[in-house]
Order: C-alpha cells, then structure tokens, then sequence
C-alpha cells in the first residue's frame, strides 16, 4: 500500500563518545542558562548581575561569608548523599522515587534517638544511636516497596510514591499533635512547636576561623567514596550491575535476583534515611519541611549524572549551587524568589535530555546508505 | 448553623473542594492508557492553572481561560511527549521535573507580576461563571439538591468530561487502539497504529485536561496568589493515586473522587460535624487531621498490594505502563 521509506529512522549509536557527551551536557546548560536569563530579562532583572550573584553564592560583599558556606553545606550535604543513594536502586532499574519519605522517616528516627538517649548517654553513643536508627527506618520503608516487588510484583515507582505522603503526615502528626507522649515537642509552647536536640545529638563542627565545618560533611564525602568501591570492585557490585543489564542473564548465572534487590534497596534506602538523620542533627530540630524536596531533586541529579558516583557529586555541588544561589541572588529582587531555581533546575534538565538523546542515538535520513548494525 | 445545615455544607464542599482530582485523574487515566506514565501532574496543573487564570481575567471570560488552561497545560504534555516518546528519555524523571519546572515557572509569573496581579473580582465574567448553577426544579430537593444540582458549571463539566472519557476509551475502535498501545506498543505498532501520533495526541490531550482542574483550584482559591503555597497543593500527587484506587476507569474516578474527598474535606469539618452530631459523630474530632489527609495514600498502597497479590497485575493497569517504546529494541 505505502511502501515509502519515512524520512528518517533513529538509530541506537554502536558507541558512546565520552568527549562528546561532555561537550553535548555543557551546551544543553549553557541552553538552559540563556533560556534563563531571557526570563529574567522579561522580568526587568539584569540577568549578568543575577547570575554573577547566584554563582558566588553572593559571597563578595557580604561581611559574613562563612555563613554563606555553611548554608552552601547544610543543601549540599543532603542532595549529594540522597543522590548517590538513590542511583543504588535506580542501578537495578528499580524506581525508588521515595526519597522523601526515607528521608523523613530516617529524620523521625534520629529525633527519637536523641530525645530518648539525649539526657543518659554521652555525645558518642547518641550520636552512634541516631544514625543507626535513621539508617534502619529509611531502609524499612524501602524494603517495604522492595519486598512487595519482589514477592508479588508490586509497581515500585507508585508504591513509594504513597510511602511518601504517609510519612510526611506521620511527621505532621508528630510536629502539629499535643500530648504527654509526644517526645518531639517541647513543653513550653502554647502552639505545638518542635523541640530542640539536647546538645549531645547536635552534629559536632570543627571550628576553622570564624567557619565551622559541619562534620557530616567528611562523613558524607567518605559515604560516597565507599559507595564508589563497593559499586567498582566488591562481588556485590557486580551483581548490581548484572542485574541491572538484564535480570534474566543474572538468573541464568546463578544470582539470585530478588536477593540481591532487596539488598540493594535496603543500601540505598537506608543511606537515604542516613541524609536524614544527619539533616535533624545538624539543624538540631526537626521540622514539617524537613526534606526540601531533596528526594525529588536526588532523582533528578542521579538521572542527570548518569548514576556515576564522580559525576553525581559534581552534579550536586551545581545544582546546590543554583538552589542556594538562587536563595541568595532573589532576595535582592522583590520580584523573584527562590524558586527560579526550580524553573531554571527544569529547564537545565530538559535540555540535557535532549542532549543525552543526541549521544545515544543518530538519524539516519531517507537514502542514506544503510548502516550495517553489529 | 442548624445540624442539617453542617450536614448539607459538608457534603457541598466534598464537591466543590475535590473537582479537580477529577480533572487531574481523567487526565492521567487517558495519559496511562497509552502506556505513559506521566509524574507531572502536579506541575502541569499549576502552568494551566496560572496562565488560564491571568488570561482568564485580562479577557474577562471563562471560556478563553479555560481554553488557556487546557493550552498551556497541553504544552507541558507536549514537553513530555516530545522527551520521552521522541527522545526516549526516562518518564519518571521527565515527569519529576515537569513538576519542578512547572510549580518553578508558577511562582515565577505569579512574584514576577507582583502587585500587577489581578484580583478574581475584577472579572465578572470568572466570578459569575464560578457562582453555583441551580438546575431547575431538582436544586430545590433538600440536601441533594444543594449538594449535587446547585454547582458550578465547572463541575458538571468535569463529570461530562469523565464519563465521556470513558466512553472514548472503552467503547470506540480509536480508544481501543489507545488502550492496545497501553498494553503491547509493539503488538499495536505491527498491525500498523500510528504510534508517534496516537501518543502524542493522548499526551497532550490528557495533560490539557489536568489543566483544566488546575484552572478549576484557581477559581476555587478566589485567584489569590499567596507566594507561599501552590494553589494545587499537592491534588496532582492525590490525582495519581487516585488512577490506581480507580483502577484506570475514568467513571471509576467519579466515585473515587467523592471517597477521596470525603476525607479531605473530613479533614476541616471533623470538628463542626462533631458538634453538630455529638452523639453519633462526636469521635470524630478525637481522630487526627493528619490521618484524613493521609487515607488517600494508605488506601491506593493497600489498594496496590491487594491487587498486585491477588492477580500479581491490578485488572485496568496497562502492561506496558513505564516503558519506553523503542521500534528496534524489539
């Protein structure tokens, strides 16, 4: 009937160059970048001096730019750990979008510990206490979707959605709720209010000048390097990566695919949870808005990074830097507000998936030679 | 307020409150039977939302606001289409970002116009076109008539839009071809279905839809723009459990809403119930809001696992929900 060819096909490319793809990623940010600016200039805002502001974290002239590092490190610690944590399950294909619900079951978690422990044991042990204990309640909740897929073939993607809500009301019960039994909220409010970690389950800082370096900072960074040996040279890693690849070439082999699925998740959910716990420990309170979005943006910065460990953390520091910079660079301007950062983290990503497009596949027109595919 | 009084109110706002999970829902279902799974749902309300709304007031009509709205949400669609059924990107990422793009690009037209924002009671046109519709004679049957025969048109139409969903889906050969691509894109794309079209019609369609709702929460809100919260609020996040708990039938979705919102709109009126009924209702007050807010979700997971126990795959799920279709990856 219509045996003409189409105009052109898409062809998957036989290889990846690695140079390419870089290169490709920079113009889709530089795209985004532009995209932009032109909104700002819509908006009557000088997008030069925008973006100057929002890249040095409007550092120069501020007579306090310690405090600005150290809210550079409060955001980035969270997103770089959830990030890395969050492409453990996404390694496997498995669609842990439940970044936020882990997280803030990993920060009720701590608090419990803290509250619990705070006043008996010393600053170690608390702190020994509530990370294991957020560790624990993050992977729960992901073993809970892990365990449901594995058995019963559970969607993954919608199960955690739902966690999510139920975990953020849990956390709005315990924050707006008050009663004898409600360890998290402090007695001397009126209104309920969450209350203030002892000192002993507050993250310690070394002091460098007049900048205090958050040690959970050194913690996450050495998290992430062993994240990076366990995916590169442990037989468990492996088995993430074949399974991965292909579930059925995994089974063949001998692995015990729903093994090693539960396992994973649990890592990484439990590494998410972890984020958690350190979050509460260093701001030394919980709260309703605890999270941030950083188990949606972990998804995104995973995705963007290709999953690979040396590109997530430098994924997390630009997009750290684009949130926080953002935060900073607004408040100069009544009519922008931090949440162009949102805009411009959107727009950022759809142009590098775009890119990403471009890399790993070619047109091939009507009447072109034919590619012999290997 | 009489005891009745709280009674018919209650109901009333079940309806008025939870519409546009109705939009969003519909739009969703109608996105997923493609095979689509589209998380953006949250995000493309809010673009339909804002945009329908400003249009809506700058013309003074209802007509073209809603029609804006359906627009400017279809373009998030059309974003979502072209990323992950041209360029075969991941839909759970894609759709993520459609919903930090989109609340992203909600706040920024809303701070952006600052004090230039125009007020809902500027436009009479969206004040009266929001204002209740009493159908004759049956208005005036007590409580059912408050609660279902005086509502707004936007209402009606949400219904009219859902049960003619259903019918588009389930009873016409074209919805047929949707809900094959749903379940086997490759089966479908051999017998010849123009899947490139098929999807991208579905797409945008279903997102224009969401932003109906979003224009709906719009007017629902009065058309304040705060700065600190969304208008949608988190309904788009509800409307994709709500696809589940209706087992992606879009009359399903009706009732689905109206349980849904019941709990929602428990949420505010558990006290004023339990002082107008203290005897048979009196223990409602003793429950927590935040559990009202939270049975959605605790509903759609139980929901999820029986079925996926039970059958090991939910009866309306598409097979093929999640997946990208590559025609050489076959």
């Amino acid at each position: 009937m219509n045996n003409r060819q189409p105009l052109f096909r898409v062809v998957k490319k036989n290889q990846v160059d690695g140079r390419k793809v870089i290169l490709s990623y920079l113009i889709a940010v530089a795209v985004a970048l532009v995209l932009g600016a032109a909104l700002l200039a819509l908006m009557k805002v000088n997008p030069l001096d925008f973006y100057s502001k929002m890249i040095t974290l409007g550092i120069p002239g501020n007579r306090y730019p310690a405090r600005s590092v150290e809210g550079f490190i409060r955001l980035f610690v969270p997103l770089l750990l959830v990030s890395v944590a969050l492409s453990l399950s996404f390694r496997m294909r498995f669609w842990n979008v439940g970044g936020e619900g882990q997280f803030i079951v990993g920060a009720i978690c701590a608090a419990a510990a803290a509250f619990l422990l705070g006043d008996v044991l010393p600053t170690p042990l608390v702190l020994l206490a509530m990370v294991v204990s957020a560790a624990l309640g993050g992977g729960l909740m992901g073993t809970i979707a892990s365990a449901l897929k594995v058995r019963y073939g559970t969607s993954e993607t919608l199960m955690t959605l739902m966690l999510n809500y139920i975990a953020l009301y849990l956390l709005r019960f315990f924050g707006e709720t008050q009663g004898a039994w409600n360890i998290f909220l402090t007695d001397d409010s009126a209104r309920p209010r969450f209350e203030t970690f002892p000192d002993s389950a507050q993250m310690p800082t070394i002091e460098i000048g007049s900048f205090s370096l958050d040690v959970s900072l050194l913690v996450v960074v050495v998290l992430c390097v062993l994240v990076y040996i366990y995916l590169k040279y442990t037989k468990h890693g492996y088995e993430i990566a074949v399974v991965g690849d292909s579930p059925n070439t995994a089974r063949y082999a001998g692995m015990k695919v729903g093994r090693v699925v539960m396992r994973t998740v649990f890592i990484s959910a439990a590494l998410v949870g972890l984020a958690g716990g350190f979050y509460v420990s260093s701001a030394g309170a919980l709260s309703t808005s605890v999270t941030n979005n950083v188990g949606w943006t972990g998804v995104i910065v995973a995705w963007m990074a290709k999953l690979s460990p040396v590109g997530i953390a430098v994924t997390s520091v630009l997009i750290t830097v684009l949130q926080y910079g953002c935060q900073v660079a607004s408040t100069t301007y009544p009519n922008i507000d931090s949440n162009f950062a949102n805009l411009l983290q959107g727009m950022i990503l759809f142009a590098v998936l775009t890119a990403d497009f471009t890399a790993r596949y070619s047109l091939v027109w009507r009447g072109a030679n034919k590619e012999v595919s290997a | 307020m009489s005891a009745m009084n709280v009674l018919t109110l209650f109901l009333f706002n079940i309806v008025v409150y939870n519409i546009p999970l109705l939009y969003g829902t519909v739009g969703e279902i109608i996105t997923e039977k493609t095979g689509s799974l589209n998380l953006g749902v949250e995000g493309t309300m809010a673009v339909g939302a804002i945009f329908g709304y400003l249009a809506g007031c700058y013309t003074n009509s209802l007509l073209v606001g809603l029609l804006v709205s359906f627009l400017a949400a279809g373009a998030c669609g059309l974003l979502f289409a072209v990323l992950t059924v041209s360029l075969q990107a991941n839909q759970n990422v894609t759709g993520l970002t459609i919903t930090t793009f989109g609340t992203g690009l909600y706040f920024f037209v809303g701070k952006g116009l600052g004090s230039d924002w125009p007020g809902m009671q500027g436009s009479s046109a969206l004040v009266n076109g929001f204002a209740p519709l009493e159908i004759p004679v049956l208005s005036r049957i007590p409580v059912v008539g408050k609660v279902l025969f005086s509502q707004n048109v936007l209402v009606y139409l949400g219904i009219v839009i859902a049960v003619a969903a259903w019918f588009y889906l389930s009873r016409t050969r074209v919805g047929l071809r949707v809900r094959a691509i749903g379940e086997n894109p490759a089966a479908a794309d051999s017998v010849g279905v123009n899947l490139l079209l098929y999807k991208y019609v579905h797409l945008v369609l279903g997102a224009g839809i969401m932003g109906l709702g979003g224009f709906y929460m719009a007017l629902n809100m009065g058309g304040s723009f705060e700065g600190s919260n969304c208008w949608i609020n988190g309904y788009g996040w509800i409307a994709i459990a709500l696809v589940i708990f209706a087992n992606w039938n879009t009359v399903y979705a009706i009732l689905g809403t109206l349980v849904f919102g019941f709990f929602n709109t428990l949420q505010i009126y558990s006290g004023s119930l339990a002082n107008a009924f203290p005897g048979p209702l009196g223990w409602l007050s003793a429950i927590p809001s935040q559990l009202y807010q939270a049975l959605p979700f605790i509903i759609t997971a139980i929901v999820l696992v029986a079925s996926s126990v039970r059958s090991k795959k939910l009866g309306g799920q598409p097979a093929a929900l999640g997946l990208n279709y590559f025609r050489e990856d076959r």
